[in-house]
């Protein structure tokens, strides 16, 4: 024990020495951090073979380190990730926790940089009562965490984590995304939007300027020209992300006359965007794409006939979900704290609390109900098909999350006082995914017109 | 061609006015004291959550929505009388005469300190309240729908440099801040209350700024960050124009507007980095600013 005490104060002080060095510009930092890495890693690796016996039997509480954004303009979606984590552990740990061990998260604000999510990550890694890691809702900081997760095998399960690049190697064994990735998630626009207006000539993209502004982008246009090569982008647009003033780009994009103008611009960016385009026209001049629309649906006054979506099937009032007793509570439960309905990073955050829940459940049935260790909780992760929510969660052979995509327009209805999405479609996740270790722009250049032909169509979805 | 030519020219102006008033409270406070504060962006960002907490206030009364513009104006007022005088007698005045790292350390300081402070009043979450953009209503210039709010803020700019231009040539107290700005101690010493000019100025720059915040809110969101970023560019604007120089913030607010138009417009992969393209291609060619000088300093 005294050991352990030990190699967690070390992992813990060579966390702050590489932030320290960090700034220090005279010092190799690539060389620090190698040091840095090996040696925290060699420390965490000290610490799991020096508690076989306490990984074996229930611990006093489990702990999670949960990563959001809780500040900044991300926190828009961060928080109300973080607010559903409450919700939930809150509910598991009502019914006594998870296999009887209660929930304990530390959250940690990924608007603190890479560097702090890394460091932060490490010292709660180097704590083996902290077995699971929620980690994370941007993509670059999912990325910077994954090689770390390998290096100190511990289960990390991205809660958010769209970049389709996470886990392209197939290589992870405790990194797992219970959730669709940017591919899926942009060709289904694609998809919907020539089902919906098949004419479409050109169209106009307005994105972070960040990987997962330009990879959906790429997506998308990919899907687009594979489907309909006659389609032109006459303009790209990447603001930078936390941008306030959005009034030039809506000008660019207001000369550029487009048939469709596609955004998955998010959080407090979106909400601006979406200020400042409404009064001037840019949604009654073009059809408008806005990926992550249904976030902002309850705040800002979307017109009607916005093409909106939840990246993946986290529609809390879709048809799977409404017949679900346990999402009209969550839903309930979630407005009567919060002020609003759960939106979908919300639902996201919820699904992955429950697949964590599910992959407890299942280890210890495969281990004679003994407390699992983190590489059986890993293993009971693999392949694994969660009921959600609002579907269902899949696992495959690469880690790869395998999740429904809805996809719709905004419509009022008399049921509530926003918008709310109407005319949907399903795609089953798998009809929308490359095959393991495929190349996921050489199998877009595949699709045909044909293919979208055999997916189900706008308004399919009741 | 003019269809093409004409939203360039009005994005730029309606761009170069926000640019404009970020930068101009920052320039005439280091005229006058000879201070760079790196606290400016801060104080733009508070002008922002109080016009639109007070913005936002109306609304939810149903008061008379034309009121909204008063509070524009009324929240730059507040938040220069309540930070001006504050800021500069605890703590600007002790790095008046000291050198240039200690006077960026301590507003420095001061920057983090008021962005924490926003957060812990503000939270993290977007401010946006529109009233004002949204009573004035909307004109379309060769095919583009613009704001009318847009076109106000241009005007608005024009009127703050001539303003400001008037105070400074044709007042007692410009007379006496350009007796300041000429020779401290020569103006100290016939008579003239420095400290009170210092107070002034400064509030006066705290004015500016939150003006600047309080004009953008009605367009732009609030939100975290913004002081950061308001002040970089600021910043970048002071150094084309030169560090004091009012009309040479004007014009270098101008020169950024355009060379951020045209890069979206033209190159949009190089939207970020115009505004301090242009300010290398300027300090290459004139170290000190298009207005500046080595020696003599003017306002």
């Amino acid at each position: 024990m005294a050991f352990k005490g030990i190699s967690i104060v070390v992992a813990r002080c060579l966390s702050s020495l590489e932030l320290l060095f960090g700034l220090h510009r005279g010092l190799s930092q690539a060389n620090l951090r190698l040091v840095a890495d090996g040696l925290a890693g060699a420390l965490a690796i000290g610490v799991a073979a020096a508690t076989p016996a306490a990984a074996q039997e229930k611990p006093g509480s489990l702990g999670l380190g949960i990563f959001t954004f809780t500040s900044g303009p991300a926190a828009a979606y961060g928080m109300p990730g973080k607010n559903a984590a409450d919700l939930i552990i809150e509910e598991i740990n009502a019914k006594g926790g998870i296999e009887g061990v209660p929930v304990r998260a530390t959250y940690v604000d990924e608007a603190q940089g890479a560097q702090g999510v890394i460091a932060e990550y490490r010292r709660l890694a180097a704590d083996a009562q902290n077995q699971v890691m929620v980690a994370a809702l941007s993509s670059a900081n999912c990325l910077a965490l994954a090689p770390l997760a390998e290096q100190l095998e511990v289960p990390t399960v991205g809660w958010n984590c769209d970049t389709h690049q996470l886990l392209i190697d197939g290589k992870r064994k405790y990194v797992f995304r219970p959730n669709g990735n940017t591919v899926p998630e942009f060709i289904a626009y694609a998809i919907y939007l020539l089902d919906r207006k098949p004419d479409v000539k050109t169209v106009a993209i307005i994105n972070p300027d960040y990987a997962f502004g330009h990879d959906a982008a790429k997506i998308f246009t990919a899907a687009l020209k594979a489907l309909k090569p006659d389609v032109e982008i006459v303009a790209e647009l990447y603001p930078k992300l936390g941008s306030p003033n959005y009034q030039t780009e809506i000008s660019r994009l207001a000369t550029a006359r487009p048939d469709v103008v596609f955004s998955n611009l998010w959080g407090a960016d979106l909400e601006n965007f979406v200020r400042q385009a409404a009064p001037r026209g840019i949604f009654t001049s073009s059809q408008v794409i806005l990926a992550l629309g249904e976030t902002v649906l309850q705040r800002v006054p979307l017109p009607d006939g916005v093409i909106v979506g939840v990246l993946g099937d986290g529609w809390w009032m879709s048809p799977d979900a409404k017949a679900n007793p346990e999402t009209a509570k969550f839903a309930e439960r979630y407005k009567a704290r919060f002020g609003e309905y759960p939106v979908f990073p919300s639902i996201k955050m919820a699904n992955t609390l429950i697949y964590v829940k599910a992959a407890y459940k299942a280890a210890m049935q495969k281990n004679g109900g003994k407390w699992p260790t983190r590489a059986e909780l890993a293993d009971a992760m693999k392949g694994s098909k969660v009921a959600t929510l609002t579907g269902t969660a899949q696992t495959r052979a690469d880690n790869d999350g395998l999740v429904d995509q809805i996809v719709g327009v905004t419509v009022k209805t008399s049921g509530q006082q926003f918008p709310v999405i109407g005319d949907m479609v399903r795609y089953k996740g798998e009809s929308l995914m490359p095959q393991a270790g495929q190349d996921p722009f050489a199998w877009i250049s595949t699709l045909k017109p044909e293919f979208a032909k055999s997916l189900p169509k706008p308004g399919s979805y009741k | 061609m003019l269809n093409a030519i004409i939203p360039l020219l009005l994005d730029s102006l309606a761009s170069a006015a926000l640019i404009f008033f970020a930068a101009v409270g920052l320039t005439l406070v280091f005229s006058v004291l000879r201070v760079l504060n790196v606290a400016h962006g801060s104080l733009y960002s508070i002008g922002g959550y109080v016009a639109a907490s007070i913005c936002l206030f109306i609304a939810s009364r149903q008061l008379n929505p034309y009121l909204s513009f008063a509070a524009l104006l009324f929240s730059a007022v507040f938040v220069a009388a309540i930070f001006g005088p504050l800021i500069e007698r605890s703590l600007v005045r002790w790095t008046y005469g000291k050198s240039e790292p200690v006077q960026i350390l301590v507003t420095f300081g001061l920057f983090l300190i008021l962005e924490d402070l926003q957060r812990m009043i503000f939270g993290v979450q977007s401010f946006y309240e529109d009233a004002p953009m949204r009573l004035l209503g909307t004109l379309t210039i060769g095919g583009v729908v613009y704001l009318n709010y847009q076109i106000l803020l241009i005007g608005m700019a024009l009127l703050v440099v001539i303003g400001l231009r008037l105070l400074i040539n044709h007042t007692r107290l410009g007379r006496l801040i350009t007796a300041v700005v000429t020779d401290r101690e020569m103006a100290q010493s016939i008579g003239i209350d420095t400290n009170r000019i210092f107070i002034l100025a400064f509030s006066l720059g705290v004015f500016l700024a939150a003006l600047g915040g309080a004009l953008a809110t009605p367009t732009s969101g609030i939100a975290p960050g913004l002081g950061a970023d308001t002040m970089v560019l600021a910043f970048a604007v002071a150094a084309i124009g030169g560090l004091g120089q009012i009309e040479g913030a004007a014009v270098a607010s101008l020169i950024v507007g355009v060379a951020r138009v045209l890069a979206i417009y033209l190159v949009p992969s190089l939207d970020a980095v115009a505004p301090y393209a242009a300010m290398l291609v300027v300090l290459l060619i004139r170290p000190y600013g298009l207005f500046g000088s080595m020696t003599a300093r003017r306002i």
